[in-house]
């Protein structure tokens, strides 16, 4: 692996939102390589968020650098701009993101900060309301949207900017399993054409499923970093973090532990694939 | 209020041009005013409420209600100009009271109807343009006519955050009343008191977190957004044209016959 995969790369970050004596990040250090998804875990109050808004400049860490395709970041307008086209946030809440009542009008904000022409910024604001299926709502006003269509927009006020990497904060959050669904498949899409995804989620099944990586934080500190097996097999991390095992390896596990499967086969990412496990014993 | 921006956004003259139905509206209004001419009120509140109604396919009943709020306050306000009191007696009509007369002269009558006419086709003006076009499209005339950008800027933010806050209040003031927050007069004035202070934080904190939301967006100071709008068409403007004149000859009309 050469360092040109690499990129976005935290270094010893501090950072504090009041004053020098409560940090919500505490000498945070991680490196991201580019294309991958990275679920981000941890309680509330980890620095998940916190750290999220430092990946593009909104929050300046107090201590440690932030390093964007090996550069570290340039804080001047100039530098943060080039920051922020690259790495796009959807916020948690889409009430505090989408602020204007028209649809048509939220989306094409981002992309007309970048300096792009009227009618390349209308072509890709069509682009992207057909692709994220919001045709159907485009003509309605944000405040009479449901929590689910206000999410697609806000995700599309993002991707209209064609960031190298997305962060999605919960983007779980208080959504119908339909819509948790149909964020899911566009999440999957943003991997499929090789955006860096990185997404802070509670829910482990779906971060196994998912996840190319899974970062635990605890306290602004990075706890454990690595393949979601990896991760969801060390108890004292999960322990610390409040998290459950995924309940297939819980299964997996316990079928280990009882000879029933074999402990050299690779771990389950999901419950189809136990299944198959077990299918498998009688063929 | 909410009722009239939800039926903006469903009415069937929702995507007509914007500028046609904004001209049309203060155009119109400006000649209702100007003129004072009974005529040119009358044909014009059948004209916006056929337009919004008919056209528009805003419920009758909903639009005669909206319509009767100034209603009732023209005619308090019209009161003084209909009844006088004197010691002599009106043409139109006279009540004796005492020493005195309530009375009323044709003129006075005249003037009173004329004065109410003319302010309902000046509301039903501007209903019509409120009842047929959201909100960001008349932002969007507005810019178009050079209002300074600042005012713009902050009328889109503000008409956003009115239902953000309402949504806030409603379910605040939902809460309280769940735990008996209003159950006589001395509580429900210190949950309304507690309820504003909390959303005065609580719109703080949005504002925050919409300010970052924007700032990762490369907001740089000036809100920069397309519009959609919807071109205007010959037939349109030439109806606009030929009813403001047609509004101009009742106008002239009746000041040559009176």
């Amino acid at each position: 692996m050469t360092d040109d995969d690499i990129i976005l790369k935290a270094e010893n970050l501090y950072f504090s939102y009041d004053d020098e004596k409560t940090h919500s990040l505490r000498g945070l250090s991680l490196e991201i390589r580019r294309g991958r998804r990275i679920a981000f875990m941890g309680a509330n109050g980890s620095g998940k968020s916190t750290f999220f808004l430092c990946c593009n400049g909104v929050n300046r860490p107090s201590s440690g650098t932030v390093y964007f395709e090996g550069e570290p970041v340039d804080y001047s307008r100039k530098g943060l701009l080039k920051l922020r086209r690259n790495v796009g946030i959807v916020f948690q809440d889409p009430d505090n993101q989408l602020f204007s009542a028209s649809v048509f009008q939220e989306i094409s904000f981002g992309i007309l900060n970048l300096g792009v022409s009227e009618e390349d910024a209308a072509r890709e604001v069509e682009d992207v309301i057909r692709r994220l299926e919001i045709t159907p709502f485009r003509d309605k006003p944000t405040h009479a949207l449901s929590g689910g269509q206000k999410k697609q927009v806000a995700i599309a006020d993002i991707l209209v900017m064609h960031p190298k990497i997305i962060i999605l904060d919960e983007p779980g959050a208080a959504l119908d399993p339909k819509h948790t669904a149909i964020v899911n498949h566009i999440i999957e899409q943003l991997s499929e054409e090789g955006i860096t995804v990185l997404l802070s989620t509670h829910d482990v099944n779906y971060a196994l499923e998912w996840a190319d990586e899974v970062v635990l934080l605890k306290d602004g500190k990075l706890l454990a970093h690595g393949a979601p097996g990896e991760v969801f097999s060390d108890q004292e991390a999960l322990a610390l973090t409040n998290l459950e095992q995924p309940a297939v390896l819980q299964l997996f596990n316990s079928l280990c532990a009882k000879q029933i499967l074999d402990r050299s086969l690779p771990l389950p990412r999901n419950l189809a694939q136990l299944e198959q496990y077990i299918a498998d014993i009688h063929s | 209020m909410l009722t009239i921006d939800k039926f903006s956004y469903l009415s069937k003259l929702r995507y007509i041009n914007a500028a046609e139905k904004f001209s049309f509206a203060v155009i119109t209004l400006i000649l209702c005013v100007v003129s004072r001419s009974v005529c040119a009120a009358a044909i014009t509140l059948f004209a916006a409420g056929f337009l919004t109604v008919y056209k528009g396919k805003i419920p009758l009943f909903r639009y005669l209600r909206y319509l009767a709020v100034p209603v009732v306050f023209l005619l308090f306000s019209t009161l003084a100009v209909f009844v006088n009191i004197s010691r002599t007696p009106l043409d139109l009509f006279a009540v004796p009271v005492g020493s005195f007369y309530l009375t009323g002269s044709r003129a006075a009558a005249a003037e009173g109807i004329r004065l109410i006419l003319t302010a309902l086709a000046g509301v039903s003006c501007l209903y019509f343009l409120a009842f047929n076009t959201p909100m960001p499209d008349i932002l969007n005339v507005l810019l178009k006519l050079h209002c300074p950008k600042l005012l713009i800027e902050l009328m889109l933010l503000i008409y956003r955050f009115i239902f953000l806050l309402l949504d806030i209040a409603s379910a605040l003031s939902c809460a309280q009343a769940s735990r008996l927050g209003n159950k006589d007069f001395r509580t429900s004035c210190r949950s309304f008191g507690s309820l504003l202070a909390v959303l005065l934080v609580l719109a703080m904190k949005r504002s925050n977190a919409l300010y970052d939301a924007m700032e990762s967006r490369c907001y740089d100071g000036t809100i920069r957004v397309l519009n959609e709008t919807y071109p205007p068409r010959a037939g349109e403007i030439a109806a606009i044209i030929g009813f403001e004149l047609l509004l101009a000859a009742a106008w002239l009309l009746e000041v040559y016959m009176l």
